[in-house]
């Protein structure tokens, strides 16, 4: 151990190369955590849920009357489902693509009924920027900032919902606007609406629901709850909201995490290089000694193993360093998060907060070990190639 | 024959060994058919000017380097054709190394430097102990046994490589210029104690020097000039 700091210079420079790049590691894997649970709650907590339950196969055809392959007994059913593990709360939803007039304005849309008394305590994150849910208002609707742009409205305003086409009779009803939300995801606002579920299933004709959202103690639940529902309602697919959001969610997730996998292994390339400086500078001087040793009967493994020894233990001492003070920024500084500007194709910011994890931290500490010993194998083998007679002239 | 008259035993044999190393584009013969015998329990010095050869031919007894040609024999076995990791398995329980720039570990003591060639003998922590302590004691330098190198006088890190030299019983010792890096009572003082540790423990020594003490102190001298041995 007394070797790692031998050269106190070189040490000192080595390990300041592992903390920062340790530093800049979890921090930049705190932000990435922040960033991915932030757009995860959005996700969950403005639209889909945790997932949701269909019919079996009722997602993978078309119908001309799509709520005859709903769910029957939808009471019942919740009632069941309220029992499986993980379960918070239960929410029947039913589609309803329509056309909204408003006056001489017409604007076509897809909405949902949903029950608006249960859903206000959990889906919390629909961004209202004017009004609010209609909650128990019978006849309430919210909609996408675009919608209401379109039709030229404001809460308080009325608002007609027309749905039939084709062979279906046109059914319509008044409803009044409680509020107008902002998701940030253009294509939703101009399009998404919701009333309450009665009223969209009394337009439909049907006591069926299309579907139910589900609210699960946290999204690491839903492996456990999709099990137990397919043997307690093997009728029903549950489908988890990555996959419901695959276009915007499962692709922007996956977009983001090679983005930050190739940044990482800049962060670790950048901090190999560091080690490599700093650990060949320290070979070369025992190259002379490297040359006693090996005289001396000791095998090149041996020596290896030496300085791979030491060179772990140099990572392990930055790593602890790096994260100490990656810690205290996030704690600090960081503390409030950072202000980040609307993502491609949306129009709301988000501010991330450095979301810091034990697991993350391992990570480091094991990249930062594995990345200092790489760094030294080079270096190694290759003092300990030199013949030992030359080795001993060294200076 | 030894001084008792009685035969003295081969240790090393060497037999037309030439050794030639590539120095950019040419090539050079640093010894050319060196024939030698060296006695167990000897103290044999091999002397010439510098480039000579003495330092290649003492490296090929050390098996440090292999011939270009001939043969190196170490009680009877040839050991200039064994593998890498028997000539390090070799060099560990029978040679033992003085060098002249001393090459001590700086970040250990005089203790810790020669006890780090026991560490792998599987010794009880109580008998390395004791037979560091031993053997510093052997080579008068006992006291320092806490210092680390640079806290030491260039004697004394001589006498502690020395010490390491013989904490594991070597057959042989081979010192490459041993006293060069020392002034003249600190070189007599410690090739004093080099012929004391060879007439006590009977191992054998073998310099590359051109020190006159050792050359008088020497059993025999063998001088080598343009890498032949001179008759």
């Amino acid at each position: 151990m007394r070797n790692v700091f031998r050269n106190r210079r070189h040490s000192l420079f080595a390990l300041a190369s592992i903390a920062m790049g340790a530093t800049g590691l979890l921090v930049f894997m705190g932000f990435n955590r922040g960033t991915m649970d932030q757009y995860r709650s959005d996700t969950v907590r403005s639209r889909w849920g945790h997932g949701q339950l269909y019919v079996r196969g009722y997602r993978d055809s078309a119908y001309t009357r799509p709520w005859e392959k709903w769910i029957e007994d939808s009471e019942a059913v919740m009632q069941r489902v309220r029992q499986l593990p993980e379960v918070v709360d239960v929410f029947p939803r039913v589609g309803i693509p329509a056309v909204l007039v408003a006056g001489d304005r017409t604007v076509a849309g897809q909405g949902e009924g949903v029950d608006g008394v249960r859903e206000a305590r959990f889906f919390d994150q629909l961004n209202y920027i004017e009004g609010g849910d209609f909650k128990d208002h019978p006849s309430g609707i919210v909609m996408g900032q675009g919608i209401a742009e379109a039709l030229g409205v404001r809460v308080g305003d009325d608002v007609q919902v027309v749905t039939g086409s084709g062979n279906m009779p046109i059914r319509r009803v008044t409803v009044s606007v409680t509020g107008v939300f902002r998701t940030g995801i253009q294509e939703f606002d101009s399009r998404a609406f919701r009333i309450p579920l009665a009223v969209a299933q009394g337009l439909l004709r049907t006591d069926r629901v299309e579907a139910l959202a589900i609210a699960l103690s946290g999204s690491t639940a839903w492996p456990a709850f999709a099990k137990a529902a397919r043997t307690a309602l093997p009728e029903l697919e549950a489908v988890p909201f990555d996959e419901l959001d695959k276009v915007y969610y499962r692709h922007a997730v996956d977009w983001l995490d090679a983005q930050f996998a190739f940044i990482k292994s800049i962060i670790l390339f950048m901090v190999f290089l560091g080690i490599l400086n700093a650990v060949s500078m320290t070979v070369v001087e025992r190259t002379a000694e490297i040359g006693m040793l090996r005289a001396n009967g000791e095998s090149r493994i041996e020596i290896a193993i030496t300085h791979v020894v030491e060179a772990a233990a140099l990572g392990l001492l930055g790593g602890c360093l790096g994260l100490l003070s990656g810690w205290a920024l996030a704690l600090g500084p960081l503390r409030h998060g950072i202000a980040m500007p609307p993502a491609p194709g949306l129009t709301r910011g988000l501010r991330i907060v450095i979301a810091l994890g034990f697991h993350d931290a391992l990570e480091v500490l094991t990249l930062c070990i594995v990345t200092s010993i790489a760094g030294c194998l080079l270096p190694v083998w290759r003092t300990t190639r030199i013949p030992i007679a030359q080795a001993l002239r060294h200076a | 024959m030894g001084a008792n008259g009685v035969r003295a035993v081969t240790l090393y044999e060497v037999q037309g060994v030439s050794h030639r190393y590539a120095l950019g584009r040419h090539s050079v013969d640093a010894l050319r058919g060196v024939d030698l015998e060296v006695a167990a329990g000897e103290f044999l010095a091999i002397a010439g000017p510098s480039g000579s050869g003495k330092t290649t031919l003492l490296n090929i007894l050390g098996m440090l380097e292999r011939p270009s040609e001939g043969t190196v024999r170490l009680d009877g076995a040839n050991v200039s054709t064994l593998s890498e990791l028997q000539r390090t398995r070799l060099r560990r329980e029978r040679i033992g190394f003085v060098f002249q720039a001393f090459h001590l570990i700086p970040v250990l003591t005089a203790f810790e430097n020669v006890e780090y060639f026991l560490l792998k003998r599987n010794l009880r922590a109580e008998e390395a102990r004791r037979r560091v302590l031993a053997v510093l004691e052997a080579v008068g330098i006992v006291g320092a046994a806490g210092q680390r190198p640079n806290e030491m006088s260039g004697g004394q890190r001589q006498r502690v490589a020395i010490a390491r030299a013989m904490v594991r019983d070597p057959d042989v010792v081979l010192a490459d210029e041993p006293t060069a890096a020392l002034d003249g009572a600190t070189g007599l003082a410690v090739v004093s104690l080099m012929k004391r540790l060879n007439r006590e423990r009977g191992v054998t020594f073998v310099f590359a020097t051109h020190d006159p003490r050792i050359l008088a102190a020497a059993d025999r001298v063998v001088q080598i000039e343009d890498g032949r041995v001179m008759r």
